[in-house]
């Protein structure tokens, strides 16, 4: 579903990510564990567009979108959903609109459908009653489960989550990571989630990518990872011993 | 001095690329008409108090300065007609343009920016649609529109001010005042006063737009936004005032003469 090969990411003279070659196979939850710095969230950003790749090359649906121009983005978007780091809610719309925006832009859809998908979505992430409130009136927990309603309510086939629990309570953190669990198992979609939440991905995970300094030092299923003698991994492992 | 001019060059190109993918966005994917009308009447809603308080004083100030000169040659009666004439020409619209800039600039260029570094640009690309054709073209094509409305405003309310001030300061009726002035003031005045605030609208929703949908760097990005919209636009203004006043008199000689 998304294969980088050989893929390089410079900003100026700094080498961000040295050539990176891996895959992740449809309907398959990979996560992305590393320090802070390691070019984690930037690899995400290259698969929606948000920037660009120095060299290598980046295929998504089978299509290599590493050369690709900003108005060829939009059908690579409608297929990717990406959860970003901070809410980033629409400060003037209400959380409907925000929910909806996606809906209104890229599909067919009456307004009573739309209605309710937005509804859906929020029942999704555990959220009722906050349809007509403004993003300003939540709660930072809140807001991110917003954002993760809005990029649902398009179905993608690829969900793309930046740190998606951070700064959640333990109890809504369960329930999104089981939500990307349920969404990989029952819509077959695929998800590769940046976070550090060790835990979490040894739990839902199919696949553990570790970086370190723009490269891939470790990979493979919980169960490997566990036995692995990388110092970085084990320190990631201290964590939850 | 090398640096800071290349800085400066680099960055009127990539403004005027800028401006040529709004305008590219404006003719092949325009945005909602709702969008603009919602644009237009927050901008013209925002300057319109401003507009015409200065409007008011310009004219009060026109018409105070008008009255030493004209009393010397006796021609008193001509004084509304050389006041409104001036405000409409050149006054006005570079009155308008300041205050857009000041206000509507600085604010558009804030929102920008701050959407920039909260990410919200970003999450309307990864929804599957333009940034340029969502948030950037109704606000451009907004401060566009509102400063004719403004202008309106503005150049009313210099009348007023100068009507009131020349009937207080120079002893002169509002009759008299009012007089000269469908003759002073002709159509090729009043076309250079649309002319220049057209093109400084331009400007300022060039360099406000272009300036905040490019800011980085968190708060500081945006007060950087900010400051270089208000410095960008003000020289902008100044030196498109002289082009286009060279332009309009080489223009009116050819049509008018």
């Amino acid at each position: 579903m998304i294969e980088f090969v050989n893929f390089k990411k410079n900003f100026g003279n700094k080498e961000i990510l040295k050539g990176l070659t891996f895959k992740v196979n449809k309907g398959e939850i990979v996560f992305i564990l590393g320090m802070s710095g390691t070019g984690k969230s930037v690899l995400l950003k290259n698969i929606v567009g948000l920037m660009r790749p120095t060299s290598g090359q980046l295929f998504v649906a089978g299509e290599d979108i590493s050369g690709f121009k900003e108005s060829q983005y939009y059908e690579v978007r409608k297929k990717c959903g990406m959860v970003l780091q901070s809410p980033a809610l629409f400060e003037s719309f209400t959380v409907f609109e925000n929910i909806a925006f996606g809906l209104r832009r890229n599909s067919s859809f009456d307004e009573a459908e739309i209605d309710r998908r937005v509804k859906e979505s929020l029942r999704l992430v555990q959220l009722k009653g906050v349809e007509h409130k403004w993003p300003q009136e939540l709660s930072f927990g809140m807001q991110k489960r917003v954002s993760l309603a809005r990029t649902l309510a398009v179905v993608p086939k690829i969900l793309l989550f930046d740190e998606p629990t951070t700064g959640l309570d333990p109890v809504t953190t369960n329930v999104i990571n089981k939500l990307i669990f349920d969404l990989s198992r029952e819509l077959n979609t695929t998800s590769v989630v940046v976070s550090h939440d060790i835990s979490c991905a040894l739990d839902i995970a199919d696949r553990i990518i570790v970086l370190d300094g723009g490269q891939i030092v470790a990979q493979g299923s919980p169960k490997e990872l566990v036995k692995s003698t990388i110092p970085l991994v084990k320190d990631f492992l201290m964590e939850v011993r | 001095m090398r640096g800071s001019l290349k800085n400066i060059v680099s960055d009127v190109g990539l403004g005027v690329m800028f401006l040529g993918r709004i305008l590219y966005t404006a003719k092949h994917s325009p945005c909602k008409r709702k969008d603009i009308f919602e644009q237009t009447w927050r901008v013209t809603q925002q300057g319109a108090v401003t507009t015409a308080l200065a409007g008011f004083f310009v004219g009060a100030v026109m018409t105070v300065q008008f009255t030493m000169q004209v009393k010397g040659f006796g021609a008193l009666g001509f004084l509304g007609g050389i006041s409104t004439s001036a405000t409409i020409r050149e006054i006005g619209p570079l009155l308008i343009a300041f205050m857009l800039s000041g206000k509507i600039g600085a604010f558009t260029s804030a929102e920008l920016g701050t959407m920039r570094v909260t990410e919200q640009i970003d999450a309307i690309k990864c929804l599957g649609a333009n940034p340029i054709q969502e948030i950037v073209l109704p606000r451009f094509i907004g401060i566009v529109i509102s400063s004719f409305f403004l202008l309106a405003i503005g150049m009313l309310m210099s009348i007023v001010g100068g009507l009131i001030l020349g009937v207080l300061f120079s002893g002169i009726s509002p009759e008299e005042y009012m007089r000269h002035v469908p003759t002073v003031v002709s159509w090729p005045s009043i076309s250079l006063g649309l002319f220049k605030s057209f093109v400084f609208s331009l400007l300022i929703a060039s360099v406000c737009t272009f300036k905040g949908y490019t800011a980085f760097g968190g708060a500081k990005g945006v007060g950087r936004a900010v400051i270089n919209t208000a410095v960008g636009t003000m020289v902008g203004i100044v030196i498109a005032d002289w082009l286009t006043s060279v332009v309009s008199e080489a223009v009116g000689v050819i049509i008018f003469y």
